[in-house]
């Protein structure tokens, strides 16, 4: 065999072989990535209105959200999961802001940092009035903290 | 003609062992001790030397490989069964119990020992050419450890493990670009949840421990090519640390030159291989200080696999693996904390995610892996290599101290509370 083809056939089974290994690694990661994901839908309804009380928000466990509901302002759906490393935040009346157990993060009551490691607020849900007349969170669809939905009752 | 002592010789295929030939066959005509050289220095077999902290890593898999498989047997990853099983484990199934203790214990024990054995292995400078590729694969080994139980943590589906993998996961989310996708991949979902348990258990029992047993066999390997276990320096006569070298393998300086190959002894691969002989050859003084690996040497690994097996065995009698509540992704406890080795970690993401989470790991395993590299310093001796020393012990100090705020002296809302605490169970 001549060096020349040596060098360009050589050339040509590497640059083939680096391509298969690039084309498996591609699919392998591919294959890793769930296609569906099994989860909880993350648009859910969760109540009436007329089931939420003023005052402290209620926390609904299975969905980590707190619905507050205010008299004047409507309902607001605050995510209960801490934007740190994400441990569930409890809601204390006294100080009327977000602890953190994990790492001691505290969030105001609009969901900002006041101190603690958590880098972001916490997220705001769109909450909107369904057909059938009950409160729909959708987890995908994050909004201002000032977001409110007014319902008359 | 014997038939019985025919059949015998058939199986063991070597002289009697009460001739030095015998002696050397039962090392290389085994396919399982031939990792081992026919002779060892007899230095080399001092306990304060190595502390058989490699062996005790080694044996403490076999334990966990054991155990392992054993608890396979009932157990199923599927949510919330997983945690029947434990129960199951915990208090039905015989020996349940103790198994899943010496698992548990065993698996804290080899992240300490691997740990150590990083360590003799840095202070005795036993990482200089030519093992410098040996240490980054025992690097590697350290980073599969770590894996290994990491994704077991997972396992028992009660509100520590539920956490610890919630709170772990998320601290490597913080990694810029890949973190998300990396998290992702690793739970098969968003949230830690059954497609998470089933990953992790299939990196935990095939996965990593075949990584993990290909890595070691290359470890050893490498441990017996690049000159057998590698002693303290300093114990050493001057000149007598030149007989180190392993003939073939690149030479440091010039006061590591290679000995040269006796003229009494016959090499079988002389024929067909020219050059130097690739495997090791001693000279006539050190040959007087060096001893048949059988007895000695299997007979001391013998006994620190009896000693790490009935210590196992002893503190799995007296103290109980914890199992927590059932998993519950409502309600954090307070604290919710990693497994203790990534406490240190914990320690600095609660200051700062990017930094804890991201930059000091990074940094740390990139920093382990390139010290042989980095280190140009040929000497092995701790009076020639005090900032090394230095720089080190400092790693290993602020680890060591990270992990024990982490564990001790933290308590709810990641708040600094006195060590006793967490025995007292009150403020």
């Amino acid at each position: 065999m001549k060096r020349r083809s040596f060098v360009s056939w050589g050339t040509a089974g590497l640059v083939a072989l680096c391509s298969a290994i690039s084309v498996s690694l591609g699919a392998v990661v591919r294959f890793l990535t769930p296609s569906v994901f099994y989860e909880p839908p993350q648009t859910f309804k969760i109540g009436n209105p007329a089931d939420f009380s003023y005052g402290p928000p209620t926390f609904l466990a299975d969905e980590k959200i707190f619905v507050f509901r205010d008299p004047e302002k409507g309902f607001a759906v605050a995510n209960a999961v801490c934007t740190h490393l994400g441990c569930t935040v409890g809601y204390f009346q006294s100080d009327e802001s977000f602890h953190c157990p994990c790492h001691g993060s505290v969030f105001k009551a609009d969901g900002t940092v006041q101190h603690g490691p958590a880098p972001r607020p916490l997220e705001w849900f769109e909450v909107t009035l369904a057909r059938d007349g009950q409160l729909r969170v959708d987890k995908d669809h994050t909004v201002p903290a000032s977001y409110r939905l007014v319902v008359s009752s | 003609m014997n038939p019985l002592r025919d059949a015998w010789q058939s199986i063991v295929r070597r002289d009697p062992l009460s001739t030095d030939k015998g002696k050397s066959e039962l090392v290389f005509l085994n396919v399982w001790l031939h990792i081992h050289p026919a002779k060892v220095k007899k230095e080399n077999l001092k306990v304060k030397h190595t502390f058989y902290l490699g062996f005790i890593t080694f044996f403490l898999f076999l334990v966990l490989v054991t155990s392992g498989v054993a608890l396979m047997f009932y157990y199923r990853p599927d949510a919330p069964q997983a945690y029947q099983d434990m129960k199951d484990l915990q208090f039905v199934v015989y020996l349940g119990s103790f198994l899943r203790n010496m698992h548990r214990w065993a698996a804290h024990g080899m992240v300490i020992c691997v740990f150590l054995h990083m360590c003799r292995v840095f202070y005795t400078g036993s990482y200089k050419r030519p093992r410098q590729f040996n240490w980054v694969i025992g690097v590697v080994l350290f980073l599969l450890t770590l894996g290994l139980s990491f994704t077991g943590y997972l396992l028992p589906w009660d509100q520590l493990a539920f956490w610890a993998i919630t709170v772990g996961t998320n601290i490597g989310s913080y990694a810029p670009l890949v973190g998300a996708r990396i998290r992702e991949l690793l739970l098969g979902g968003h949230t830690v949840g059954e497609s998470a348990l089933l990953r992790f258990y299939v990196l935990h029992v095939a996965v990593l421990p075949v990584l993990m047993t290909l890595l070691t066999m290359v470890h050893f390997w490498r441990v017996r090519k690049d000159g057998g276990l590698s002693r303290p320096v300093w114990k050493l006569k001057e000149e007598k640390s030149a007989q180190l070298v392993t003939i073939g393998a690149p030479v440091a300086s010039a006061a590591l030159a290679a000995v040269p190959a006796s003229k009494d002894k016959t090499y079988g691969l002389m024929e067909v291989v020219t050059g130097k002989p690739i495997f090791e050859t001693v000279s006539m003084e050190e040959e007087e200080d060096t001893v048949f690996s059988y007895p000695y040497a299997f007979f001391r690994e013998g006994i620190a696999l009896l000693v790490t097996v009935t210590t196992v065995m002893a503190v799995s009698l007296f103290w109980k693996a914890p199992l927590e509540e059932l998993a519950n992704p409502a309600k954090t406890p307070n604290p919710a904390k990693a497994p203790w080795y990534f406490l240190g970690l914990q320690e600095l993401v609660s200051h700062s995610a990017l930094l804890g989470g991201v930059i000091v790991p990074t940094l740390a395993v990139l920093a382990l892996i390139a010290i042989p590299y980095i280190d140009s310093n040929p000497s092995r001796r701790p009076a020639d290599r005090k900032w090394a020393i230095r720089a080190f012990t400092l790693f290993v100090v602020v680890n060591v101290v990270l992990i024990i705020v982490g564990t001790f002296f933290r308590g709810p809302g990641w708040a600094m509370v006195p060590p006793w605490v967490h025995i007292t169970g009150a403020e």
